[in-house]
């Protein structure tokens, strides 16, 4: 966590005189960017916000993996358009810094979103390999299906019968 | 029905088809090809068996799941594997099935430790990662499933409709031996090893480089951790 405590203190001391620059809001002018950052920060937002809807519309994103995104825009957009928020969220947190407040959210959410991501690639994975066993197998029965007779059959176990499709065009190999 | 999982062993996959009809005359002769790029389906068609290939490389426990998968659709009583590289006789295989079909166990499993005699006359002078890793993980699974394991990793094993129901269901892709036995265990089942006479690997050295297998070893070992912490199913879920 000390690393973490390093980074917030390098953007308090970068803020640190933007803040005296603005005058300072509120009660604690602990949070506070210039009029240009805000303006900045918003229209990230909303060109972020745009981008996603964008990658949903040319079908680069699925709807149910976008809700996520949408929420991050949102969520810049309110940092950008009412900075005392993350101090209302520092305070409940109960940590001084604003940043390291920050700092720790984004953190958490990304490690977050990452084993998300991960688990949802087991899953596809799962899916994948179960696609291609099926796949193998209905191959494989097509070909017991069209050579019965190449095949000796079972004692004790049952045996498959041609019954569907009347044999086949294809020949036994070899 | 015997089935073989291959990948890349064009080489020795007809020998093995070969050997398996010369011993099992009766049973029915699947290959998966685990997405092989050397010919392997076309040569195991060649020499008479049916072929199931996965478009892709899955793994090893991916294999052996189609062919379970496949015993079970299909409605076999029983079914048995072995390995393509030709380290497995047929003849032994068959034993194995004996085991299963007189109801002595649901699965069996061939055991090249098992006889100490064996062991030694065969060319099983194992590299020392090796043994350190046949030993944990005859410890660990001998502990985790309270039964005596000697071959934890054997490739050769022989089984009935409700190890192919809780096989073909959910298998480890990667680690797939031990925790499959494991489970196995954790469901009720009743599983054997059987001493088998296993030959010297045909082609080349095992593929592990020490660094590899001690990563494998790791691996298994946290698998077979979690596994004890998994919930059972509710049957071995046969019918």
């Amino acid at each position: 966590m000390s690393w973490l405590a390093v980074a917030g203190e390098a953007v308090a001391t970068v803020s640190g005189p933007a803040g005296e620059a603005a005058g300072g809001e509120g009660g604690s002018p602990q949070v506070s960017l210039t009029p240009q950052t805000r303006v900045l920060a918003a229209l990230i937002a909303i060109a972020f916000t745009a981008f996603v809807l964008d990658l949903i519309r040319r079908h680069r994103l699925q709807e149910r993996y976008s809700v996520i995104w949408f929420a991050a825009g949102l969520a810049m957009l309110l940092g950008a358009a009412f900075p005392g928020l993350l101090e209302v969220v520092a305070g409940l947190m109960g940590v001084r810094d604003t940043n390291v407040a920050l700092f720790s959210l984004i953190l958490l959410l990304l490690l977050g979103l990452a084993l998300n991501f991960s688990i949802i690639a087991s899953r596809q994975a799962e899916q994948i390999t179960r696609l291609a066993q099926e796949q193998a197998i209905a191959t494989a029965e097509e070909q017991a299906a069209s050579a019965v007779s190449a095949v000796g059959g079972g004692a004790g176990e049952e045996v498959r019968r041609p019954g569907d499709g009347a044999g086949g065009s294809q020949a036994p190999p070899g | 029905m015997v089935f073989i999982p291959a990948w890349n062993e064009a080489e020795h996959v007809p020998d093995v088809i070969g050997g398996v009809r010369e011993h099992l005359p009766e049973a029915d002769v699947l290959v998966v090809d685990d997405g092989s790029r050397d010919g392997t389906a076309e040569r195991a068609r060649a020499a008479g068996a049916r072929v199931a290939r996965l478009p892709f490389n899955q793994g090893l426990g991916a294999a052996l799941q189609t062919g379970y998968l496949y015993a079970l659709r299909e409605g076999y009583e029983i079914c048995a594997h072995l390995d393509a590289d030709g380290q497995h006789p047929p003849a032994e295989v068959k034993r194995l099935v004996a085991e299963v079909a007189a109801d002595r166990a649901d699965l069996v499993v061939g055991s090249r430790y098992r006889d100490p005699d064996a062991a030694e006359s065969d060319d099983y002078t194992a590299t020392i990662t090796r043994q350190i890793g046949i030993n944990l993980f005859r410890f660990f699974l001998s502990l985790a499933t309270r039964q005596r394991f000697t071959d934890t990793t054997s490739g050769m094993r022989a089984a009935n409709r409700r190890v192919m129901a809780l096989f073909s269901d959910r298998y480890s892709p990667d680690f797939a031996e031990l925790e499959s036995l494991q489970r196995a265990v954790r469901e009720g089942l009743r599983v054997e090893e059987v001493a088998v006479r296993m030959l010297p690997r045909a082609g080349g050295a095992s593929f592990l480089t020490p660094v590899k297998s001690a990563f494998f070893i790791f691996k298994s070992l946290l698998v077979l951790l979690v596994g004890q912490f998994r919930p059972r199913e509710t049957t071995g879920g046969s019918e």
